[in-house]
């Protein structure tokens, strides 16, 4: 399994590029505080987590669990083709659309057999936890990294413009804090 | 479409995909093509161009992209980094994304290193932007990911050029554009030239930034921390871009799969990455710095210095300790995070040394790269499309693969024989060697002075060590060649892979000097194969020697086609013993190594003439065959050595020899034929061996004139083609 270069996983069979950490919706504000930033992957978990509250891929996709390939692929071309945003009514556009993600996603993880069976497991113990619920509870965590990764830097940043107050103050004596020191007094002569 | 596509994260793909090539698949087609989801990049979804949010899509959709030039509408306005000053972000954003197809383009059509420049796109982009080259230097370690670098700074137009004769070098050259600064192609320098430039600016009272762009692999060289130090007691002003990708040893990857990084600092670097700081304590130290704080300032930035220190993890106390303000790690592939950084530090007064930890992915941005063991760090051309290099097909293998072989079979018979390399596992052919033999190959790092005094002490506990180093390299590592190993007579065997002239690599990688450091010491034996056979038979005759140091070269290139011994397994040669090839008269042709292939091919277009030469193959350039030159100088007139290697070598050795016997107080003439003595620059072999005066065209003019048949000897030069 390659680790791709921020950090976050590529779990065989996706595409890193999923993971991308650009989209628009989890760009969180750049803010200095910690706890809003958690806060903040909190609610959108949350909304994931009601928004798979109520029914299983395979009702969904209207097919029992023991459906075949060939009959779940059928499934999600006719359902597709129904909730397309393309073709959705106009005044009911938001509502299909969730519902063909939805439906998407079900196909996404139903047809490939690895992430099928993860699901049949979670679902046998009684958890609908989508695997995309569960790639994106790991997406946050990897998201929460990156936000640490940015938390942190820009503390040292801080951190970095403050010592510079003092660090060429007289006690330095290192090479180049008396250099700059003379080029500052040189170019205050002039 | 209405929706954006913000709060639903199954689109995710599609703003991923806005930097991927997509392909206009009418809806229907992508339904039907939907179980392809483990992605074949032309069948992404075309959702981004109907969408207002996230990055428009700068590619051309369609196969035309990998096919044929792609669509750069932004980066066509930038011909230099001042181009860039006034573009936002956003549309940074979009000139990495043209960029990285700018590079995988024109990469297919010339091949070169493709892998590490897709990695530091951003970096490029954010570094121009906030920085003002070629006033600001930008310094590029090793200099095979510079090719962003290239683009943005005007060579754009010369890229299919690249590595070619007189076009522009694979590596930064000073010579080529003033934004290149530094010449780079051996590793860790940067951080060292960097410190030069940023003192000397000191001295001169200017105000410029001088950043250094290093990559961890090169971090595992000696002189990357030598410089680091020095940084951080002088304290100038400098910064330092750790470019951490996690590929430590070249290729990225041995036969069999990723290589897993070498060494101890990697695990630290890593361990860097994923670290969680204790948060709590983190705030408690600011807490108490708050309040120790208002005028007293230093306390109190000692204070933040221990709690980071304790809290920071293990890795960046090491540049800590060393001086150097530690700041990430930062997302190497975010140009909104890289820019805020650097504007940040650029305008920070008084900052002293800065290191930058970023955090890329190598081949990044091309699928095919991405998911390569080896990345695609180094290709052949191939077709963007599919991702296929066109190797071209040889009859013969490389004489990189022939040592390998020969290496294997020694090693069969004999349980001492040991590998060592730097880095180099492919490149030198050890890969095959630590398959078959994974606890006897050691890959040290890029640490050539390392390699050498490791394998003297191998030897010194009756071990056998071959040192396969690249002829260029050994250069580093000279000072552990005489006194660690020369010195005390170590049986230490070094491999001088990439001998001679290397073609597209240019001077940085040329070993035109091994003759001649290596054969001037005391103890060393010094060989030389001129065909794959001997090669196999000098690997032996290096087993056998286990009383004093021994070495030997080959080139760069492909088996000329003999046979090879049976089971790979060479028969030691006699030493000091050379042989001849063709038996002539009046003129001997005395060649050492692969220029005896020129000698010959040189003896066929002067039959043609009525001159029958001599060829004789010295195989030894120490201790030389001394029989042997005074047979070839007492029975011909005219006698002329041939190398591929600079003053100093062979032919000098036999000079001396000539002179010290008194062969040169009679009538015979002798003439070297060596590589000029200046530095012969990147293209193809063939022109590189023109432009070196080193084909068998020269050496049979030679010939002429020396006979005095300056006619004949016009003739020849002005036929050849």
């Amino acid at each position: 399994m390659m680790r791709c270069g921020y950090g976050l996983v590529a779990l065989p069979g996706t595409d890193a590029r999923l993971f991308s950490p650009e989209p628009s919706f989890l760009r969180l504000p750049r803010t200095v505080h910690p706890v809003r930033i958690k806060f903040g992957s909190f609610k959108i978990r949350a909304k994931i987590g009601e928004a798979r509250k109520e029914v299983s891929f395979y009702d969904m996709l209207g097919i029992s669990e023991k459906g075949t390939l060939p009959e779940i692929k059928q499934a999600y071309k006719q359902l597709a083709r129904k909730y397309h945003p393309d073709v959705s009514p106009p005044d009911r556009v938001e509502e299909y659309t969730e519902r063909f993600i939805r439906v998407q996603e079900a196909y996404e993880t139903l047809s490939d057999p690895r992430r099928k069976a993860l699901y049949d497991k979670d679902l046998a113990l009684g958890l609908h936890l989508a695997f995309s619920a569960r790639r994106r509870y790991q997406f946050d965590e990897d998201l929460e990294d990156q936000s640490e990764w940015r938390n942190r830097w820009q503390s040292q940043l801080s951190e970095l413009k403050r010592r510079n107050m003092s660090r060429d103050a007289g006690g330095n004596m290192s090479w180049g804090a008396r250099m700059r020191r003379q080029r500052e007094e040189l170019s205050k002569q002039v | 479409m209405a929706l954006c596509s913000c709060s639903f994260p199954a689109i995710v793909s599609c703003c991923a995909a806005a930097s991927e090539p997509q392909k206009s698949t009418p809806f229907a087609s992508h339904l039907l093509g939907g179980s392809d989801l483990g992605f074949h990049p032309l069948l992404k979804l075309n959702q981004v161009k109907k969408r207002p949010c996230g990055v428009y899509a700068s590619l051309s959709e369609g196969a035309e992209y990998y096919s044929s030039r792609p669509a750069t509408p932004l980066l066509d306005t930038i011909n230099y980094p001042i181009h860039m000053k006034n573009l936002s972000v956003k549309e940074l954003k979009q000139l990495a994304d043209e960029l990285r197809s700018d590079v995988i383009f024109n990469v297919s059509k010339t091949g070169g290193h493709l892998g590490s420049s897709l990695g530091v796109v951003e970096l490029t982009v954010a570094l121009h932007y906030v920085f003002n080259a070629p006033r600001d230097k930008i310094l590029w370690d090793v200099g095979h990911q510079s090719y962003p670098h290239k683009i943005l700074t005007g060579r754009r137009d010369k890229m299919h050029t690249m590595r070619q004769t007189n076009g522009l070098a694979g590596f930064t050259k000073r010579a080529e554009s003033e934004y290149d600064c530094f010449g780079t192609g051996h590793s860790s320098t940067t951080i060292s030239a960097g410190l030069g430039m940023a003192v000397g600016r000191d001295l001169k009272g200017e105000r410029n930034n001088v950043v250094a762009v290093i990559g961890d692999g090169a971090m595992t060289a000696g002189q990357a921390y030598e410089a680091m130090n020095n940084a951080g007691y002088l304290d100038s002003d400098m910064i330092v871009i750790l470019n951490d990708n996690k590929q430590v040893s070249l290729p990225t990857a041995n036969l069999d799969g990723p290589v897993p990084p070498v060494g101890a600092l990697s695990s630290a670097l890593s361990r860097l990455q994923s670290n969680r700081p204790l948060r709590e304590l983190r705030e408690v130290a600011k807490g108490v710095t708050k309040q120790i704080g208002g005028p007293m300032h230093e306390l109190a930035a000692k204070v933040d210095e221990y709690a980071r220190g304790m809290i920071s993890g293990s890795g960046s106390t090491l540049f800590e300790e060393l001086g150097l303000y530690y700041i990430g790690p930062v997302d190497g592939h975010n140009i909104d995070d890289l820019v805020s950084i650097l504007k940040e530090v650029k305008t920070t007064k008084t900052t002293g040394p800065v290191l930058i930890h970023v955090v890329t992915e190598k081949g990044r941005g091309y699928p095919y790269a991405e998911r390569a063991d080896d990345k695609y760090h180094g290709v052949v051309k191939f077709d963007p499309a599919t991702g296929k290099q066109f190797k071209g097909s040889s009859v013969t293998q490389s004489y990189t693969t022939y040592f390998a072989e020969a290496l294997i079979a020694e090693a069969e018979a004999d349980k001492n024989i040991v590998a060592i390399h730097a880095a180099m596992g492919g490149g030198t052919g050890l890969n095959l060697f630590l398959r078959r033999f994974p606890q006897r190959c050691f890959d040290v790092g890029i640490a050539e002075q390392h390699a050498v005094t490791f394998a003297a002490g191998l030897a010194c506990e009756g071990l056998k060590p071959f040192c396969a180093i690249y002829s260029s390299f050994m250069q580093r590592a000279y000072d552990q060649v005489v006194h660690d190993v020369d010195l005390q007579k170590l049986p230490v065997r070094f491999a001088m892979d990439r001998a001679g002239l290397v073609g597209a690599d240019g001077p940085t990688h040329c070993g035109a000097f091994d003759v001649t450091f290596m054969a001037c010491l005391p103890n060393m034996v010094v060989m030389a194969p001129s065909d794959e056979a001997e090669l196999f038979h000098m690997v032996a005759t290096a087993a056998a020697i286990d009383d004093r140091p021994s070495c030997f070269r080959y080139p760069r290139g492909n088996g000329i086609g003999v046979q090879l011994p049976p089971g790979n397994k060479g028969v030691p040669l006699e030493i000091g013993k050379g042989r001849v090839l063709i038996e002539g008269e009046r003129v001997a042709l005395l060649g050492y190594g692969s220029a005896v292939q020129s000698c010959l091919a040189a003896a066929s277009l002067l039959e043609s003439h009525g001159l029958q030469l001599t060829v004789a193959d010295a195989r030894f350039c120490k201790p030389l065959d001394h029989s042997l030159i005074r047979e070839l100088a007492k029975s011909h007139e005219v006698l002329i050595t041939v190398e591929e290697g600079s003053i100093g070598g062979f032919g000098s050795h036999v000079a001396q020899f000539l002179a010290l016997d008194g062969l040169l107080d009679g009538k015979v003439k002798w003439r070297p034929v060596v590589l000029p003595d200046r530095y012969i620059d990147h293209g193809s072999p063939a022109d590189q061996l023109a432009e070196a005066g080193l084909t068998p065209s020269h050496i049979a003019a030679t010939v002429f004139n020396v006979l005095g048949q300056k006619r004949e000897a016009l003739g020849i030069m002005s036929s050849r083609n």
